[in-house]
């Protein structure tokens, strides 16, 4: 089973796409932030990381640039409402591997998920 | 179990959406009081937003409420799609709401779903949705048969299923909503078109004025300039202007609004005229022969030309076309009698006549206040106005104890 690694400092949006992906029979931790995703990626070693860029203390972009640097593996995939060019950039050059906005189609978010996931085994 | 009386919600909820402006207050009052009122798990709000042209959450309360930041619903949204054409499917199914009980009983109707199979696949990716969406409803609200917005609805906390009044509550709700938002979007629209529209009249206004101010400082400066012609004139329109309005005053005259400014723009400039006037007619000192007095007397008919070519001097223009007309219809150039000459041209002809009896002349001395005040006294009735005789006597003596 696939491990999905959900971090954003709103619990709600935690919590629904936790359940969301544990019903399309994905393994799901949640982090509500920097500190906490960091340890997590350690322990639980997920392939992919939904990523917010704006939470209180170590932002989503560092978060990015450390899993990256410990493990260019695993999958990250930036889910923000900010949608700045230079943002956008920055993500792609720290090694993202996909930048999606908010609000978004949770279909789209689930196919790209899949492809990530898909691709993380051809590339085994 | 609480008992509901509906009809006093709908009136409360009818007076509400009346009150409230902002559809975004509106939809976070119906959430809230679906979530209380009717206990449901969650009460939310999907709206159509006509720019990204795709559907968003604007509210979402109860204990499993949705991040509504996080989610949008494209036109090709199973849901969105099924309450967009619902045409589609109107011959065979009749009820405007989705509830996970109604499409239940669709799918187990062997004669709806078993020759059609795009039917079923649709109910079934909706049910998916919703359950998503942990939806136990779903209630679409129109405005001329566009889809404006959804209610996604938990199930209740009593466990119950949703009755036919509550169902009916939720779509009078919904398009009562609809039409509020449409109502807003439409009030916004029109207070954006007055704005415009208002700052474009100003606009106008303020041009106009600035044309107006500078036009009357173009015709100040050529009466300025007619007294400067003539040294012994020289301050006559000030003297008048003040002599006239203190005078306009005493009367009584009505100098409200922009009357006081078309008043005082007269008598400064009722001499105006006198700038077509050649010098040697203007200056002679002995009297005048008959051609010489026609090029006179038609100062008054210069003076009238001079201001009518600017809308708002056209009073202005009336006034000093007849400041020498006579009371008794002997002046020039109409004459005009009593109340058919304009009261301020009546006013002008006295403190004018006055003026020029007391001022020094090159070939004359001045002549004294009481000879003066003698003289419009004798003509008052027949050249002047009584009553503005009486008023700018009243301010003379003022003015003398001064």
């Amino acid at each position: 089973m696939s491990k999905i690694m959900i971090v954003d400092d709103e619990l709600e949006i935690c919590e629904f796409l936790k359940e969301f992906f544990i019903d399309r029979q994905y393994d799901v931790v949640t982090a509500s932030n920097g500190d906490e995703a960091l340890a997590k990626v350690d322990n639980e070693s997920p392939q992919i990381l939904l990523l917010d860029v704006k939470m209180p203390g170590i932002d989503g972009i560092q978060v990015l640039k450390e899993v990256k640097r410990k493990n260019p593996n695993i999958k990250v995939i930036i889910v923000t409402a900010v949608e700045t060019d230079d943002k956008i950039s920055e993500a792609f050059q720290l090694g993202a591997d996909n930048y999606i906005t908010k609000p978004l189609s949770l279909e789209d978010l689930e196919r790209d998920v899949q492809e990530k996931i898909s691709r993380l085994v051809e590339e085994r | 179990m609480v008992s509901i009386n509906y009809p006093e919600i709908l009136r409360f909820a009818a007076q509400s959406m009346v009150r409230v402006k902002s559809p975004t207050t509106l939809m976070k009052m119906i959430t809230r009081f679906l979530d209380k009122k009717i206990g449901v798990k969650h009460a939310s709000i999907i709206v159509h937003d006509p720019e990204k042209d795709y559907y968003v959450f604007c509210d979402s309360k109860g204990e499993s409420k949705l991040p509504i930041s996080l989610i949008r619903l494209d036109m090709n949204h199973p849901i969105i799609r099924w309450f967009n054409k619902k045409k589609e499917w109107k011959n065979l199914i009749k009820e405007d709401y989705l509830s996970q009980t109604n499409i239940n009983s669709f799918l187990a109707d062997k004669s709806l779903i078993s020759s059609n199979n795009q039917l079923k696949k649709n109910l079934l990716s909706i049910k998916e949705q919703m359950k998503t969406f942990k939806a136990e409803l779903c209630v679409p609200g129109y405005y001329r048969g566009s889809l404006l917005g959804i209610f996604l609805i938990g199930a209740k906390r009593d466990k119950t299923e949703f009755n036919r009044e509550e169902i009916s509550l939720l779509q009078i709700l919904a398009s009562d909503a609809s039409m509020t938002v449409k109502n807003a979007e439409y009030q916004q629209r029109l207070l954006k078109k007055i704005g415009e529209l208002e700052k474009s009249v100003s606009e106008i206004n303020r041009l106009r004025i600035r044309d107006k101010d500078k036009y009357l400082q173009t015709i100040i400066t050529l009466a300025q300039m007619v007294d400067a012609r003539d040294p012994y004139t020289y301050g006559h329109s000030e003297e008048i202007n003040k002599l006239g309005m203190l005078t306009a005053r005493q009367l009584g005259l009505d100098l409200s609004g922009d009357r006081e400014q078309i008043l005082s723009s007269s008598l400064i400039l009722h001499d105006v005229g006198k700038l077509g006037v050649p010098d040697d007619v203007l200056h002679k000192k002995g009297p005048l022969n008959k051609e010489e007095w026609y090029k006179m007397r038609d100062h008054v008919r210069t003076g009238a030309r001079i201001l009518e070519k600017h809308d708002d001097f056209k009073e202005v223009s009336t006034i000093i076309m007849h400041h020498h007309e006579n009371y008794d219809g002997t002046g020039y150039p109409y004459k005009l009698k009593g109340d058919e000459i304009p009261i301020q041209s009546r006013i002008i002809s006295v403190v004018d006549a006055f003026h020029a009896m007391v001022s020094d002349r090159p070939y004359r001395k001045g002549m004294s206040y009481d000879s003066a005040i003698k003289e419009l006294k004798r003509c008052s009735g027949t050249q002047f106005d009584p009553d503005v005789v009486r008023s700018f006597l009243k301010v003379i003596q003022k003015e003398i104890k001064l």
